[in-house]
């Protein structure tokens, strides 16, 4: 079965070094898998692929030497791969059998923060403009006559860097949202895991450095087998 | 929901090394048998054994641990007490290759009782190959699950 060839002995005594070998480097190649989830530092796409490595090095080395096909005839590992190979191919068949590909229904993007009022009544998280400059209201308060320093109900506001956006998406199903700007002015980024499998809809306020319309985004939407893009206005 | 925050790597690190290792000793006692080094045999055999137990050790207390985490409760049909699939999928994936670890163990367990009745010799290679051939799969199925169950939680 293993291929011994006319003195076993010797060659098991051989083999005994690179079983040997074999497992410190299995054990070696664990840590890396470890130490790359603990160092932070990398973006899942490069976690994804040194972990898919180290896992294809590992099999290949249990199956070629401790399952000892190196020393077996060729056609026991063609028969090893098939399996899995069937196993493969059923996992994506499955997997896109099951799969319902989203649709971005709604991408909106909008400024948000009208211009301040006179007498009117402004609510904690309220956005306004004045004089080309933004605000948030810090407290809930009713606007006085004049919006200068000077009076009292400027401490209701907050000055903000930049222009308040609000970012509204109705997507029809999926499991990851993710929205990025296409402009290096506004380095915006958003990733959103809905709770509910469908009439996903959500939004985000965020300060951006120049007005902008969906068309300078991008939101993704991941489902189990594929990403799918919209822009949507 | 995030199931990194019930995910305990250091534990699964552990018994991953563990499983690697009795893997050695399995191919070292395949070894030995066809050389007709019975004691060498019996050792490895016992060292594979008891690896594989710590294995499910470790399982067994991974999954109580799961199922009691305070605020992080994941059970078969729920996690922090809401309907959801992942504990299904994670009980049933894990599970089963823990039970196969347990058949594992048995027909170990049986090979090294058989080695003590002074009928084993190296004409029984082909056998115990057969056996190691099965706890080299169960470890290579391991090194599958284990990253794409585990760690690639850290990459998403």
């Amino acid at each position: 079965m293993s291929g011994h060839s006319e003195d076993p002995v010797k060659e098991e005594s051989e083999r005994f070094f690179t079983f040997f070998n074999l497992s410190m480097l299995l054990v070696a190649i664990t840590g890396i898998e470890i130490v790359i989830i603990y160092v932070r530092s990398f973006e899942g796409s490069t976690i994804f692929t040194v972990l898919a490595v180290c896992s294809v090095i590992k099999f290949i080395g249990v199956m070629t030497w401790f399952m000892h096909l190196r020393w077996d005839k060729i056609l026991n590992t063609i028969l090893f791969l098939m399996g899995l190979v069937i196993a493969a191919f059923t996992f994506f068949a499955v997997i896109y059998m099951a799969d319902d590909t989203p649709v971005v229904e709604k991408f909106v993007i909008s400024q948000i923060g009208k211009k301040w009022e006179s007498e009117k009544v402004y609510k904690v998280g309220d956005y306004i403009e004045n004089n080309n400059t933004f605000y948030i209201a810090k407290a809930d308060h009713k606007s006085g006559q004049n919006f200068s320093v000077k009076t009292k109900n400027f401490q209701a506001w907050k000055k903000v860097q930049g222009i308040p956006h609000e970012l509204i998406w109705k997507v029809s199903t999926g499991n990851l949202i993710e929205i990025n700007s296409l402009k290096p002015e506004n380095p915006f980024f958003h990733q959103y895991h809905p709770s509910k499998t469908d009439n996903i809809e959500g939004s985000k306020i965020s300060l951006l450095a120049e007005n902008v319309v969906a068309e300078d985004f991008r939101i993704k939407v991941r489902s189990e087998a594929s990403w799918v893009e919209g822009l949507n206005q | 929901m995030d199931i990194r925050d019930i995910f305990d790597i250091e534990l699964t690190s552990f018994s991953t090394f563990i499983l690697l290792a009795s893997s050695l000793f399995m191919a070292l006692a395949v070894s030995a048998i066809h050389k007709g080094n019975l004691k060498s045999t019996r050792w490895m055999l016992f060292g594979t054994i008891v690896f594989g137990a710590i294995f499910l050790a470790c399982q067994v207390y991974e999954f109580t641990h799961f199922v009691h985490a305070p605020g992080n409760e994941l059970t078969l049909s729920s996690y922090r007490g809401q309907p959801h699939v992942f504990g299904s999928t994670f009980y049933v994936l894990t599970g089963t290759h823990g039970t196969h670890v347990a058949i594992g163990v048995f027909w170990l367990i049986g090979w090294l009782a058989y080695s003590f009745t002074g009928k084993m010799s190296s004409v029984h290679a082909i056998d115990v190959e057969i056996c190691g051939l099965y706890w080299h799969f169960v470890d290579v199925v391991w090194i599958l699950i284990f990253p794409v169950v585990y760690l690639m939680e850290y990459a998403f």
